[in-house]
């Protein structure tokens, strides 16, 4: 029960992070590697924040901010200087490193007897600290999911999915494909470091090298919601991601607990994630290969 | 409605250098419907991006309902240029459904948090589409992927025309589509400018499809206009005299192969 708890509250945490990928790769069609550098932001901002007494909710959205300040970023480099899309996200994630040891003044910042927002919600709802957890992690993870959802449905968010599956068709039609990359980059990297400023408060600490992997486990859990719930359409795509996050975590515990019996340690879990993606994303290659 | 004034580009692939357009001036009336055809080479593609903006002229004007727009990015003159390409594929966006495309294309202006698919335009959708009498009406919900070619570029003429651009460019539209359906596209074309009185030009390759549609009829060769004729005399030209008039001109088919579309994206 508490690794199934554990599963829940952190794959909609980190499913978050996966909404913002989703945004980019699915959507925008844009390979965005900043977030590796805007997740660890998002902890940073917001532990160095609390630890200056911050509200710890003030400090998700000033996290989020910054988040989004790291997709601007990016979406210049790609746009006005015309680099390389993964190379443009590389050289943010890599600044982003030093930043985010500038602003928590060292590599490690541990908010152990700080306040933070589940406690906030533990202490408003009578709820048991686990439970707050499950509460807060669902509220935030499913209220985006469900702005986003919304957002697809009107113009603005659909002008951002044209402009990701078509830009011919979207320029054609009065946008500019700049335009559209900024925003939606933005809105991208603003998730993923709201992820890292939760992510921050439930670990209770925020490190330099949380972010290392951001990317490809939250791609993890975009492809295998695809492949678990095979969602039609951009809404349930995004509720997909968030289930896939947390089935993605589930199997994380899982190979934690059980994985020693077969001689894994948590060194190797970097390798097994990036072992999934690869084996998701070479399968339909290879079924179609097998059955053409 | 749409002024060009010496508008000229050259293409430089390596040491080759191809002239695309040769100081073209051309004005085109409001509710004119231009047929422009020429061989391979002629500058005719080119001539459609110039006017969209997805490619820039080296020197010239461009202006349309009077003002220049020379300038003036694609996505910008998008509001008032409607434009269908020759790949169906282009026109519109494959994972989006049938409605979304429509509502993409129904506001060109700025975007706002407006419902895209509102029961209001989802009705207008329903009977514009009724109009192409392919029953596209009944599948609003359908991706745009699962459409045939000649629906896709049915629905792409539409999307084109229903906002009422000032200027419509379709470049050789029907060449990618099956002989039935590139009929029936023409058709479409035809009977949307006219019912809506739209300044387009039409580039095509099929003669008799330059001389069956449109009021005027302009032929292109080495990026200049040689033969400009009006509704009167187009009337009058059969498929067989215009074959005549590109050979006065020396031109064979296959003479040149480097097509503009090549050129453009190999810029």
């Amino acid at each position: 029960m508490a690794l199934f708890l554990a599963a829940v509250e952190q794959g909609l945490i980190w499913g978050l992070a996966a909404l913002g990928v989703y945004l980019s790769f699915r959507v925008l069609n844009f390979p965005d590697l900043s977030v590796d550098g805007t997740f660890p932001l998002g902890a940073a901002v917001t532990a160095t924040l609390i630890s200056r007494g911050w509200d710890p909710f003030g400090a998700l959205a000033l996290a989020a901010a910054a988040g989004m300040a790291g997709g601007l970023w990016t979406a210049a480099l790609s746009t006005r200087f015309r680099i390389q899309g993964l190379l443009a996200g590389v050289l943010t994630m890599i600044m982003l490193y030093s930043l985010n040891l500038r602003v928590m003044g060292r590599p490690n910042l541990p908010l152990l007897g700080r306040p933070s927002a589940f406690r906030t919600l533990s202490h408003l709802t009578g709820l048991p600290g686990d439970w707050a957890k499950v509460l807060g992690a669902g509220l935030l993870g499913l209220g985006c999911a469900a702005l986003l959802i919304a957002l697809f449905r009107t113009e603005l968010g659909l002008a951002l999915r044209a402009s990701g599956d078509n830009p011919t068709t979207a320029q054609a039609y009065g946008l500019s494909p700049a335009a559209q990359l900024t925003w939606g980059l933005a809105l991208s990297n603003g998730l993923v470091a709201l992820s890292g400023g939760l992510a921050a408060q439930y670990l209770g600490f925020a490190d330099i090298g949380m972010g290392i992997g951001t990317i490809v486990s939250s791609l993890a859990a975009v492809i295998i919601g695809e492949i678990l719930f095979r969602p039609r359409g951009v809404g349930w795509g995004l509720l997909a991601a968030l289930g896939g996050s947390v089935v993605y975590q589930g199997a994380i515990r899982v190979a934690l607990r059980y994985g020693s019996r077969l001689g894994f340690t948590a060194a190797d879990m970097r390798l097994l994630t990036a072992l999934v993606v690869l084996a998701a994303l070479v399968a339909p290659a290879w079924r179609l290969r097998k059955e053409g | 409605m749409l002024t060009l004034h010496g508008v000229s580009k050259t293409f430089r692939l390596g040491k080759e250098s191809v002239r695309a357009l040769d100081g073209i001036d051309l004005g085109v009336g409001a509710g004119e419907f231009l047929t422009v055809i020429g061989s391979n080479g002629a500058g005719k593609t080119t001539l459609l991006n110039v006017i969209a903006g997805t490619c820039w002229p080296d020197s010239g004007r461009i202006a349309v309902a009077g003002q220049d727009v020379t300038a003036w990015p694609a996505y910008r003159r998008a509001r008032f240029i409607g434009r269908v390409f020759q790949d169906p594929r282009q026109g519109t966006a494959p994972h989006l459904t049938v409605a979304e495309n429509l509502a993409l294309a129904a506001q060109k202006g700025p975007r706002t948090l407006r419902w895209a698919l509102g029961r209001a335009r989802l009705a207008f959708f329903r009977r514009e589409l009724a109009v192409l009498g392919m029953d596209l009406e009944k599948r609003l919900n359908e991706r745009a992927a699962y459409l045939s070619g000649g629906e896709r570029q049915a629905l792409a003429v539409l999307m084109a025309t229903f906002t009422r651009p000032k200027v419509l460019l379709l470049d050789e539209h029907t060449a990618a589509l099956d002989p039935a359906h590139a009929e029936r596209v023409l058709e479409i074309t035809d009977q949307l400018v006219r019912a809506h009185h739209i300044t387009s030009l039409m580039v095509t390759h099929r003669m008799d499809h330059a001389l069956r549609v449109g009021s005027r009829l302009v032929m292109m060769h080495k990026g200049r206009v040689l033969l400009d004729l009006g509704a009167a005399a187009k009337a009058n030209l059969g498929v067989e005299d215009l074959v005549g008039l590109f050979r006065k001109v020396g031109v064979v088919d296959d003479e040149l192969l480097l097509t503009d579309a090549k050129a453009c994206a190999a810029q």
